[in-house]
């Protein structure tokens, strides 16, 4: 290995010429183009599949592994597969597995053997992959001549730039207002000149950084690219593109070949004849690429035949058809149009500040050939796509077939859909579709240009492995309880508390569950959505928003708000109090408070209603105190008279509690009297830790999700969300009565009085199990032996001693009694519908 | 869908920032006809070309403005907070 090495150019030092078995045949593949434009050299390197190695810097210690063949590149059994390519015409696997059984067999067997490359185990490190975002006035796409030319132009005029280049600099420039990007290929061009760029190593902790670039204008310099010439067997190793051999004497000081034949249709390019001769490569001759035959070898290319003589020879230079890289002009919108005296499609008209610059521009260019190849030299060796093993018979045989439009073409044979996304192939099939359909070039036209191209790793897609996590005021109090956690959303919320005197969740559960009906418990809710909303007229916009009415709600008393579509669908629940004349507190459900702040204010843009909202979900926390013993419990820490008589149910007063200024709730979701109590979130502990020890002598015990599940499920408390869902009007869920439709013009009151008139088809109903037997959440509801409905909760009830639950059923079978199976562990289990609420039906036990 | 959009309070941020509201419908009065109802609440114009509509900048001021964006090309010609 030598300074500068690539992987591929140290290896082939080495003595290595075969670097790659094809992707369908496993033919033998060698060096092509040495620059990143084809799929000859993939390796995987330190675990990493489908390295372009001619492009990755050589590093001692790496271990580089062939793909694709087995045992090994000189000799791959799968090769094998040339002798049945009768079998695998183009798009044979839509000819050949119309029977399902038998493409059941085979796609077992085509999985193995197919791809590049594989996965890295997972017992390989993971890398780091970063992000980063960028802001430039000039972006620059390539670092040669043009590009290097237009970024220090830019960057002397003052301009913030950045120069985007795939190739490792020496020098880099010093101007504070010129960031190079070394290492690094642009592979999307997107809206608003933002630019997809992945930068290889930008350091040793990182594998990759995808850097998003906005600039205000991008100049497009990258270049234009040699591709292959077409005859029988033109994919063996040794045989290689001009630019190519060029770049191995050059910078790599390596002789390529002994003996090589030169493919080129003019006098020759001089400087190819001066390094082949610096190299002491012997010129054998210098053909045409009319008289060009085939070439032959076994796994390396022997003899060219040709027209005028068979030549042995150990290296084929072809000086092939250089073409403009205009993929991401393509992408931003730039037309292109087929110029006749370059051979090669160009950019004419440019999108708003995207321009080009150098040979991507084409004027520069002259056609290598003629294009395309002529109808004999149509054959199955003679290959057009290296990455698919497409040849020209495939794509003669794909238009004789039908496919006459160039995007079905490629769609149908599979060109330009590898690796190489199109560069090494994507002309030859224009032209073969263009001569076989009887068309020029231009009407037959170009596919559309699609990032990412080349490819990205998922890796860099994924970036940094963060999760955000959001706690809430109370974390660690729970943490130090022996909280079992679950997620909801970003959220962390305790599922059930670890106890002593619990071998298992369902005990916990249920000592939670009694605490709460027996002696007094508390949950951190602090997750609810809460907004202010102030202002003369924030009640008239209540009464307009919600379904129910709340400019008449009188200052100290809470109500229950559901808020509507204009279908008449419910989009979230919560409780509304009035905490003065212009002011009231808002609860939404956890996951719906981004949507709900955002509805209110849609409501309000451009009414001039004198009303503000304002987010307080983070600057609170929110504790619900309930059972027998919660008031005894919070009397202590409060001065708040908190009789019923003073405070009655549904009512909410501001005091102080443990010092620590609060608003009071009196509702109750757990069916308990109880109260919501929300305070500054930085007291969140403090007033945690004051309510826990007043608790104590009451047998207090903190409650998780599960258990307040339970509670709630046996006062038939709906949840927003888990038993509704994106179809369910207030009518169908049993909650009627929350319409206002008095009101003259509310958010949904056209539908909903529709609604209010039309028989619902399902009813959200209780459920009673007839035995022990406990449904999922979910599970199918039978009726007469028919699907007709399904579980939305259900849980053990100890008050009815039996499963219970929510349900969605027709309306003929809502009504009180009537029989349902429910299905559990696959099989229909007798349940009965009751419309009553499970546990203290009359509420007494909420208004103690 | 990573166009430039000008929050009339923010200034020009990626559309990413923002989330859409859909397009600037007139609402009909509470005693409209049946139709009226069922157009505005069921259908869209979906415009092929300029199209006038609402965006809330989700992560940044929390607003709601309007936009005329031709929805071929995706250039928003203006922003303007509704009065």
């Amino acid at each position: 290995m030598r300074e500068g090495d690539t992987v591929a150019s140290a290896l082939y030092r080495a003595g290595q010429r075969i670097f790659t078995r094809s992707f369908k045949y496993h033919r033998p593949r060698g060096l092509l183009c040495c620059s990143g434009n084809c799929p000859n050299c993939l390796m995987n390197v330190d675990g990493i599949p489908n390295v372009r190695t001619c492009i990755t810097p050589a590093r001692a210690g790496m271990a580089v592994r062939h793909q694709n063949a087995k045992p090994s590149l000189d000799f791959d059994y799968l090769s094998v597969a040339q002798k049945f390519d009768f079998m695998m015409p183009v798009g044979w696997y839509y000819k050949r597995f119309t029977n399902p059984k038998m493409w059941h067999l085979a796609e077992q067997q085509i999985r193995k053997v197919a791809g590049l490359g594989d996965p890295p185990p997972p017992d390989v490190p993971q890398a780091v992959y970063e992000h980063s975002h960028m802001h430039a006035d000039v972006a620059v796409i390539g670092g040669g001549l043009a590009g290097m030319e237009a970024a220090r132009d830019a960057a002397a005029g003052g301009e913030r730039v950045v120069l985007v280049d795939d190739q490792v600099h020496a020098a880099h420039p010093s101007e504070a207002n010129f960031t190079l990007l070394e290492r690094s290929y642009c592979f999307g061009l997107y809206e608003g000149n933002l630019l997809g760029v992945v930068q290889k190593e930008p350091h040793a902790q990182a594998r990759e950084r995808l850097v998003h670039i906005r600039a205000k204008r991008v100049v497009i310099a990258t270049g234009a690219y040699e591709t292959p010439l077409t005859f029988k067997n033109n994919d063996l190793p040794g045989v290689m593109l001009s630019s190519a051999v060029s770049r191995l004497i050059r910078r790599h000081g390596i002789q390529p070949g002994k003996n090589a034949v030169v493919i080129a249709s003019e006098a020759g390019d001089p400087n190819l004849a001066g390094d082949l001769l610096s190299a002491g490569v012997n010129v054998v001759a210098t053909v045409s690429p009319s008289d060009v035959l085939e070439a032959a070898g076994g796994n390396h290319v022997r003899t060219l035949r040709t027209k005028r003589g068979n030549f042995a020879c150990d290296l084929v230079v072809m000086c092939g058809h250089r073409i403009p890289d205009t993929g991401l002009l393509s992408q931003a919108g730039a037309k292109l149009e087929w110029s006749v005296s370059a051979g090669a499609f160009i950019p004419v008209e440019f999108p708003p500040n995207v321009s080009a610059a150098g040979d991507v521009l084409g004027t520069e260019l002259k056609a290598a050939a003629a294009l395309p190849a002529p109808k004999e030299s149509t054959n199955k060796r003679t290959f057009v796509c290296m990455c698919n093993d497409v040849t020209t018979q495939d794509l003669c045989d794909g238009v004789a077939e039908g496919f006459d439009h160039i995007e079905l073409l490629k769609r149908y044979t599979t060109t330009t859909m590898g690796p190489c996304q199109g560069r090494m192939c994507q002309l030859q099939a224009i032209g073969i579709c263009a001569r076989e359909t009887g068309r020029t070039i231009p009407e037959t036209g170009v596919t559309t240009a699609r990032p990412p191209n080349p490819g990205v790793t998922l890796g860099a897609l994924g970036g940094a492995r963060h999760h955000p996590t959001r706690r809430t005021p109370m974390h660690y109090q729970h943490e130090k309880l022996g909280a079992i956690w679950m997620d909801l959303g970003d959220w962390k919320r305790p599922r059930f508390y670890a106890h002593p005197s619990a071998s298992n969740e369902r005990e916990c559960v249920r000592q939670e569950y009694q605490a709460v009906r027996q002696k007094a418990g508390m949950i951190d809710v602090s997750t609810l959505g809460k907004l202010s909303l102030k202002g003369r007229d924030a009640g008239k916009l209540l009464d307009k928003v919600y379904t129910n009415r709340f400019s008449d709600l009188k200052p100290g008393r809470v109500r229950y708000a559901v808020l509507c579509d204009e279908a008449g669908i419910i989009l979230d629940d919560g409780t509304i109090s009035r905490q003065s004349e212009d002011e009231f507190f808002i609860t939404t459900t956890t996951g719906n408070l981004d949507f709900v702040e955002q509805w209110l204010e849609w409501w309000m843009a451009g009414a001039g209603l004198d009303a503000h909202v304002a987010n307080l979900t983070s600057a609170m926390g929110a504790v619900n105190l309930a059972g027998p013993h919660a008031r005894d419990v919070l009397s202590k820490l409060t001065g708040c008279d908190l009789s019923t008589a003073a405070f009655p149910y549904m009512a909410c007063r501001n005091a102080d509690v443990a010092g620590i200024p609060a608003i009071l709730l009196r509702i109750g979701f757990v069916g308990e009297t109880g109260w919501e109590i929300h305070f500054p979130a930085e007291s969140g502990e403090d007033l945690w830790s004051a309510v826990m020890e007043a608790g104590k002598p009451f047998g207090i015990r903190p409650f998780g999700m599960e258990a307040q599940r339970l509670l709630r499920l046996e006062k038939g408390h709906v949840i927003i969300g888990v038993d509704t869902d994106a179809l369910t009007n207030p009518y169908d869920a049993g909650m009627g009565w929350v319409v206002k439709h008095e009101k003259e013009d509310f958010i949904g009151k056209f539908s909903l009085g529709k609604l209010a008139d039309a028989s619902a088809q399902q009813n959200l109903v209780g459920f009673l199990m007839n035995s022990d037997a406990l449904p999922e959440d979910g599970a199918a509801i039978l009726v007469n032996g028919a699907l007709a409905g399904r579980v939305t909760s259900a849980r053990y009830s100890p008050a009815k001693q039996k499963p219970i639950g929510l349900c969605w059923v027709p309306a003929s079978a809502a009504s009180e009694g009537a029989a349902i199976e429910v299905r559990v562990n696959g099989s229909p289990v007798a349940a009965t519908v009751t419309r009553q609420v499970f546990y203290d039906p009359e509420g007494s036990r909420l208004r103690m | 869908m990573s166009f430039l959009l000008t929050c009339p309070e923010c200034g020009a941020r990626s559309a990413y920032e923002f989330r859409f509201g859909g397009e600037v419908k007139a609402r009909p009065q509470p005693d409209a006809s049946e139709d009226a109802w069922y157009r505005y609440i069921y259908t869209k114009v979906n415009e092929a070309g300029e199209q006038k509509e609402w965006w809330f900048h989700r992560s940044g001021c929390h607003q709601w403005f309007q936009a005329l964006r031709d929805t071929r090309t995706n250039t928003v010609l203006s922003t303007w907070r509704p009065e």
